[in-house]
């Protein structure tokens, strides 16, 4: 008997073998310590979410194994998605992308993975963003700050990340739809760019409202627009940027889990099962909820269909902002 | 005095059987990930936090900021001992800490780290009780220009760096500068000298570069001198491997230097502890009445830069817990720790969880006499280790720098790097350039073009922004004054020459 299914599974092996990867193997369940990649290090923001996510999972006894997040930071997200890349196959490692894991590979020559090459498994989050101002600025709302960048061009400073990152193209956008000009300073803490606003060495800031939130309660700043395609449940008195007469194209902040490429149908349904029940759980939720994610559940081919997009609309913008696009 | 009504709160608080224990458990931990080259006090709180959810939440803050400032103590031993880092900010202990070693004064040099720690420390949780919130406004003063000007006082240190020639010293720190840019421009998001290895992208890691051109490169130049067994001398008996009165005496100053330093520039997020402790040695060494001495193992050189690190950890708190702002990787899990136990970290949160900040005050007023009391002893213990012969000792060094390199992002190509660096620090000793230099253009040059091209863009392209700001300007101007520095000695000297040849 002992020996039937050892042939059994030698016979399952070798087809898999010869069908590389894809193969009716039975229902699949890690059967070793699971590796959680993330492309910051310990501290950055994917890296707080990965570690946030790895521990509920287990708290809400969702995977049977432990979970050890991996850092593979450098080069954008470059790094990170090349290690995937490298454990083609392999069941016991899946990784957390964001928007930068689409826009890496489009500007830079070296960063040779792309999203498609991974399989993705499900989007979890999108990151709502705001404008915030210092609360003793002129600027009561969008209006205000855009006619005052059109007096003066390039008076007015917006602090803020790498120039692909959102806040940068968000404001190219606005930019290109008002003809407004101001200067876009890159900082690469997050940390940075709050002092440099509470400093008053910058006057506009594209923040996260969880992060703004204390600021705003404490009296240090104001939020002018919410870059949203609705107000947001914790700030219903800010209109959107749209409501401001102001059309331009909300470029989302998605947060999500993705596998190494050629992962079995076996694996994919596992993970996708693993986060059906895991968005829906209390936990979660409250996390959501606790730092103002938007919920942003999505799979299968709309998954697909979301990073093609993704993909088409930033090199559009990248484009339009005058950066190198490569792919 | 509110001050000490608080901190009579914070001590009932922090002295709890259950947050005595964890502070202790923090504070060992701590030790330990600082002592291992590599694995940091980032890498560690960021494994443990999921195990503090259970915990009660003053406790929890109370044991990672243990790990936090306890592997400050912990990162001087291996840079004394064995001449690696143990973190960043230990590399200019090794400078003068392990000369001392060789001299056979290991025991010292350890036990003055651990005391100039001591009082760093407990200045840093004095300065954050007492003035956080003042200091945190002030730091907000700081913009790219502050930045860039602060940056440059830091480089202008290469003077005291510089050992028979500046022009060396310069060339060092000119590579180091180059080497500070490759990897991805945050400007442009394109690559510079990373000739298409997508493994560059991210920039040489500076652990791997220093402990190469330290560990490795003295390793390489002692193989060559194998004639003489020569082994380290050590003191024998307990006694004798402690600091001596005199000692302290000689620290007093870089006691006092190394915690304002550290503590000032802890405050500001976007410097950090390897800059405050090349400042601080940087200024021990200009207000030295020996400073030809430095680099060939005096004891100020040691107390000042670990001095400076541990008030680093003290500065590095007061943007995080009175503006939500993180300075550092370790920094930034704190706050993260700090969300997900549901406390909202921003300028309201010593106003309205009081028991959590004077908690974690007093926890490191303890903290830091635990640490002392437990490294003390350790010291004669660690410096056993320079017993071994050189044909042990020797592949030990290059074992953990292996291992030590490649655990801090698990990269065998980190290794690489190293045993390249290795090569470049063998041939800088073989021809003199001092190694120092190009590791502080490699801290520096990355902040230094980010603040300059930032001001720059502030200013559209004025540089008159960077000496019109009162900071900017003083900073500066102290920056010229040290440059000039060598040039008055020469001019000294000739004048000197000049008489005697008159007489």
């Amino acid at each position: 008997m002992k020996q039937r299914a050892m042939l059994a599974t030698m016979i399952i092996a070798g087809v898999t073998a010869l069908t590389g990867g894809h193969s009716w193997t039975q229902e699949f369940k890690p059967s070793k310590q699971i590796e959680g990649v993330v492309h910051t290090g310990p501290g950055g923001g994917s890296d707080l979410l990965a570690r946030a996510i790895a521990e509920m999972l287990q708290k809400e006894k969702l995977i049977s194994q432990r979970m050890q997040i991996v850092n593979k930071s450098g080069g954008g997200s470059a790094v990170a998605m090349a290690y995937l890349a490298e454990k083609k196959g392999d069941p016991h490692t899946i990784g957390f992308f964001t928007g930068v894991w689409v826009t890496n590979p489009l500007t830079s020559k070296e960063a040779t993975v792309t999203v498609k090459d991974l399989t993705p498994i499900v989007r979890l989050i999108l990151e709502p963003a705001v404008i915030a101002v210092k609360a003793d600025s002129p600027y009561k709302n969008m209006n205000d700050f855009i006619e005052a960048a059109k007096k003066s061009p390039n008076q007015l400073r917006q602090s803020g990340g790498s120039v692909t990152g959102r806040d940068n193209l968000m404001r190219l956008l606005i930019q290109k739809a008002t003809g407004a000009q101001w200067t876009y300073i890159s900082f690469p803490s997050g940390g940075e760019r709050l002092s440099n606003l509470l400093g008053g060495h910058v006057q506009m800031m594209v923040i996260e409202p969880q992060e703004a939130g204390e600021h705003i309660r404490a009296g240090n700043l104001r939020v002018i627009a919410s870059l949203t395609e609705k107000r947001l449940p914790s700030l219903p008195n800010v209109p959107t940027i749209k409501e401001q007469g102001i059309d331009v194209t909300i470029i989302p902040q998605a947060r999500g889990v993705l596998a190494p490429p050629d992962a079995s149908k076996e694996v994919v349904q596992y993970w996708e099962g693993v986060f059906d029940r895991f968005a829906k759980s209390a936990s979660w939720k409250q996390y959501v909820e606790q730092n103002q994610f938007e919920d942003g559940y999505l799979k299968g081919p709309p998954l697909n269909k979301f990073f093609d997009e993704l993909t088409v609309l930033m090199r559009g913008v990248l484009k339009e902002a005058g950066a190198k696009v490569v792919r | 005095m509110d001050a000490l009504g608080n901190l009579l709160l914070g001590f009932s608080v922090a002295l709890t059987p259950i947050n005595l224990f964890w502070c202790l458990t923090g504070v060992i931990l701590g030790t330990t990930v600082g002592v291992l080259p590599g694995l940091g006090p980032a890498a560690t709180i960021a494994m443990l936090l999921p195990l503090t959810l259970k915990m009660d939440h003053t406790t929890a803050i109370i044991a990672l900021a243990g790990i936090f400032y306890g592997a400050r103590y912990g990162g001087s031993t291996t840079s004394i001992l064995l001449n690696i880092p143990g973190e960043s900010s230990s590399v200019v202990t090794c400078l003068d800490g392990y000369q001392l070693a060789r001299q056979g004064r290991a025991g010292a040099a350890l036990g003055i780290s651990a005391i100039s720690s001591f009082i760093a420390g407990t200045i840093g949780v004095f300065g954050l009780m007492l003035v956080a919130p003042p200091l945190a406004r002030f730091a907000l003063r700081f913009a790219p220009p502050e930045y860039f000007a602060l940056m440059v006082l830091g480089l202008a240190m290469v003077v005291f760096l510089a050992g028979e020639s500046m022009v060396k010293a310069l060339l060092a720190m000119l590579v180091g500068l180059w080497i500070s840019t490759i990897g991805t421009d945050l400007f442009t998001a394109e690559s510079r000298f990373t000739f298409g290895q997508m493994k560059l992208l991210g920039g040489v890691d500076f652990i791997a570069a220093t402990v190469g051109i330290f560990a490795l490169g003295e390793v390489l130049v002692n193989l060559e001198s194998r004639g003489g067994a020569e082994i380290f001398k050590l003191a024998k008996g307990f006694k004798n491997l402690l600091p001596t009165f005199r000692d302290l005496k000689d620290c007093r100053f870089a006691f006092l230097n190394g915690s304002i330093v550290g503590f000032l520039v802890g405050a500001l997020p976007g410097a950090g502890a390897t800059v405050a402790s090349f400042l601080s040695y940087g200024l021990e060494k200009a207000f030295s009445r020996h400073p030809q001495k430095f680099g060939t193992g005096v004891i100020e050189g040691v107390a000042a830069p670990e001095a400076a690190n541990n008030a680093d950890a003290g500065g590095a708190l007061v943007p995080l817990l009175t503006l939500g702002i993180p300075g550092g990787n370790t920094t930034a899990i704190l706050l993260g720790g700090l969300i997900l136990w549901g406390y909202k970290p921003g300028p309201l949160l010593i106003q309205e969880h009081p028991e959590l900040f004077w908690g974690l005050v007093a926890s490191m007023y303890i903290g830091n006499v635990l640490l002392l009391v437990l490294n003390l002893p350790l010291v004669p213990l660690f410096a056993q280790i320079l017993r071994l012969p050189y044909y042990v000792l020797y592949p030990l060094i290059v074992g953990i720098s292996i291992v030590g390199v490649y655990s801090v992002n698990n990269s065998l190509f980190d290794v690489w790097v190293m045993g390249l660096f290795g090569l470049l620090g063998y041939l800088m000793r073989k021809l003199n350039f001092p190694a120092a230099a190009l590791i502080l253009g490699m801290v520096l040059g990355d902040a230094l073009e980010r603040a300059l091209r930032q001001s720059l863009m502030m200013s559209q392209g004025e540089l008159s922004i960077l000496i019109a700001r009162p900071i900017s300007g003083t900073l500066l101007f102290l920056a010229a004054l040290i440059l000039c520095l060598p040039v008055l000695r020469k001019v000294r000297y000739w004048r000197v020459a000049a008489i005697e040849r008159e007489a």
